[in-house]
């Protein structure tokens, strides 16, 4: 709530105008490590050790942890697209857990029922996500803000209720079984080394992705998007297509979701519209949020940390001695109060917060004065 | 016909009780501008509140009114976290209303377990024309009708209705009239969450209720308040049972698991056409 009336430019979502006033006007003119996009602390240095120790990390982990590995990566994939349409295009979607589901049914039924190599069908499953978003956001995308936020939610149960009534492609509300593993050509992925490769897989296309966004959001459509975060009329008088780079975005994200899904199915080999609650869209906005919105390492970093902490308080939750549902407790507490309380008090998320306390990132204090 | 009549009361009943987590809503957005996600959880929590004093031998009427009382405080909490801290942007009040509504499953579990629950309502049914409708039916209808004219009343005729209504047609000039309007946010909340608790007490005699129903029943209201542009609680009655009665025809005539579809399906409609309508650049919150 704005108390002053008469501002001219007002940012079209108060969560967007919290990115563009952090990313500030212009393009990273230093070093080109150094933008607020990427973690600040050392330039560089920072990227090569998180991308050495997420390199070496799988060697050192048990199949169990591997599998929790993977989750994560997958997560993070997700919540990179999500963290950009939530920062940049200030678009609250609760639907991206339809879009992963659309891509690991995409990806299975390919492989499954049409004989499909595993590799192509993983290529087709964020196109056929990417996809459906075009065809679902052009109506869609018209509502903003809670109108939206419901929107998506709606979209996500009609494709859970599709899923569980067409029973005779898709096995309905018992799921799918014996989805074929990844394999390109006579090399199959079976056996023991399985969770180790997807491990590798997974972080491999988290590198792909983040490397995607990173220069998305530093091309010139990435200055449109940041246009439309600070101000949606103001971009359109500058010529910004807005309705397009609306839906440019959101169809990017549905199709991390949807290569994420993708993965997933290979992965699991067992998926089911139980797999995918609207309990794992609120997941993926959390994580977005907790490591910030906009923020590229942050969506990393978000979902591991919601990860892990969901993880190790199931661990705890399991112990003897407590109730049958403590774990659930425990799990929806925690989801609730890391979402109300980083709202409330870190409101710009983990990452970014960061950067401003250790001065990294670019001048934010001097940006804010004159906002 | 008998058939017809027999769905088309069962989805008047339902539908009432949609209008009232619709106004909960209306309630709420109208003040503060903010949609509160955490809607269904008061619906949800008021029935198990009435579940749990019933089954503690608290007579019918007092249980049901204690439920009331306690979604409410919930209500009044939810809005505390919402709106308590000065300059929360709307945007960011839905996704903490949403936290609490996730949070909110740890406590309701915690307090009620994690099994659907429901209880006897008015029990017996009336022969109309060959018809059997059961009363629980009418009453549902009574109640919120009785609710609909007290909240008419409220909003015309009580200086603390009218305060609300002036902070939802103009914030700034209620400030300047003296009207707090942080408190009045908070009151709203409130009553958003007694409307809610009255809908979860209505509504769980007719089908049980479980920690997570809260989606559902949020939808279902968010829908009906879609109708009224989420600023007119008459609307959202018409559009409740609108959607009510569509539900318990394409369960009743077609398949009862496309109920939810449909109303998801008008209600997509109904917000894409109304902001194909509204003209260029939607007003930001003020």
């Amino acid at each position: 709530m704005s108390r002053l009336r008469g501002r001219t430019a007002r940012p079209t979502s108060p969560l967007a105008g919290e990115v563009a006033r952090r990313a500030g006007p212009g393009v990273p003119t230093k070093s080109r490590w150094r933008g607020a996009d990427f973690v600040g602390w050392g330039g560089g240095w920072a990227i090569g050790a998180a991308a050495l120790g997420s390199l070496l990390l799988p060697v050192a982990l048990d199949d169990f942890q591997l599998t929790i590995y993977v989750f994560i990566g997958l997560a993070a994939i997700v919540v990179a697209g999500l963290s950009l349409l939530m920062g940049f295009a200030g678009q609250v979607s609760l639907g991206q857990g339809a879009f992963y589901a659309i891509g690991a049914y995409a990806a299975a039924l390919l492989a499954k029922l049409l004989s499909v190599p595993p590799l192509l069908a993983l290529a087709a499953a964020p196109a056929a996500a990417a996809a459906v978003a075009v065809v679902v956001g052009l109506p869609l995308l018209r509502l903003r803000g809670h109108y939206l936020a419901f929107a998506t939610l709606a979209f996500q149960l009609i494709v859970l209720s599709v899923i569980g009534e067409a029973r005779g492609l898709t096995g309905g509300d018992t799921g799918l079984t014996g989805v074929p593993t990844l394999s390109a050509g006579p090399i199959s992925l079976e056996g023991q080394y399985r969770a180790f490769v997807f491990a590798y897989i997974t972080w491999l296309l988290l590198a792909a992705v983040l490397l995607l966004t990173r220069n998305l959001v530093r091309s010139r459509p990435g200055r449109a998007l940041r246009a439309l975060a600070t101000s949606e009329p103001a971009a359109l008088a500058a010529g910004v297509p807005v309705g397009r780079v609306k839906l440019q975005v959101f169809a990017l994200s549905a199709a991390y979701a949807g290569l994420a899904g993708a993965v997933y199915a290979f992965f699991v080999s067992y998926i089911a519209p139980g797999s995918f609650p609207v309990l794992l869209s609120i997941e993926f906005l959390i994580m977005a949020t907790v490591g910030g919105l906009g923020s590229i390492s942050g969506s990393v970093v978000g979902a591991a940390l919601v990860y892990l902490l969901v993880q190790l308080l199931t661990a705890v939750g399991t112990l003897p001695g407590l109730p049958l549902h403590a774990p659930a407790i425990f799990s929806y507490a925690v989801y609730g109060l890391v979402l109300v309380l980083i709202l409330l008090l870190l409101p710009q998320g983990v990452v970014p917060a960061i950067q401003a306390r250790l001065g990294t990132s670019r001048s934010v204090s001097a940006v804010e004065a004159s906002a | 016909m008998s058939l017809f009549l027999q769905y088309a009361s069962s989805g008047v009943a339902t539908g009432c009780t949609f209008a009232l987590v619709a106004t909960g809503f209306v309630a709420i957005y109208r003040v503060t501008r903010v949609v509160n996600f955490a809607q269904g959880v008061f619906a949800v929590t008021g029935g198990m509140a009435a579940f749990a004093l019933l089954g503690h031998g608290v007579p019918h009427v007092l249980a049901e009114a204690a439920a009331v009382v306690v979604a409410a405080v919930a209500g009044l909490g939810v809005g505390l976290m919402a709106i308590g801290r000065r300059g929360t942007p709307p945007l960011a009040s839905l996704i903490i209303t949403l936290g609490i509504g996730i949070g909110s499953y740890a406590l309701l579990i915690l307090g009620f377990g994690d099994q659907p629950v429901s209880f006897d309502g008015l029990r017996g049914s009336a022969a109309i024309d060959g018809v059997s409708m059961p009363l629980q039916f009418a009453l549902v209808v009574v109640v919120t009708a009785v609710t609909f004219a007290a909240l008419t009343l409220f909003f015309n005729g009580t200086y603390l209705g009218r305060a609300l209504t002036a902070c939802s047609s103009n914030p700034h000039a209620a400030r300047l009239v003296g009207i707090d309007i942080r408190r009045m946010g908070l009151v709203s909340f409130a009553l958003g969450g007694a409307l809610g608790g009255l809908a979860g007490v209505l509504l769980t005699p007719l089908q049980p209720v479980s920690f997570d129903s809260d989606v559902g029943i949020a939808i279902n209201g968010f829908a009906a308040a879609v109708f009224g542009g989420i600023l007119r609680p008459v609307t959202a009655l018409a559009g409740a049972l609108i959607l009510g009665v569509a539900e318990a025809l394409v369960a009743g005539y077609w398949r009862a698991s496309f109920q939810s579809g449909v109303a998801l399906v008008i209600m997509l409609g109904l917000m894409v056409w109304q902001a194909t309508r509204r003209a260029g650049v939607e007003e930001s919150p003020a």
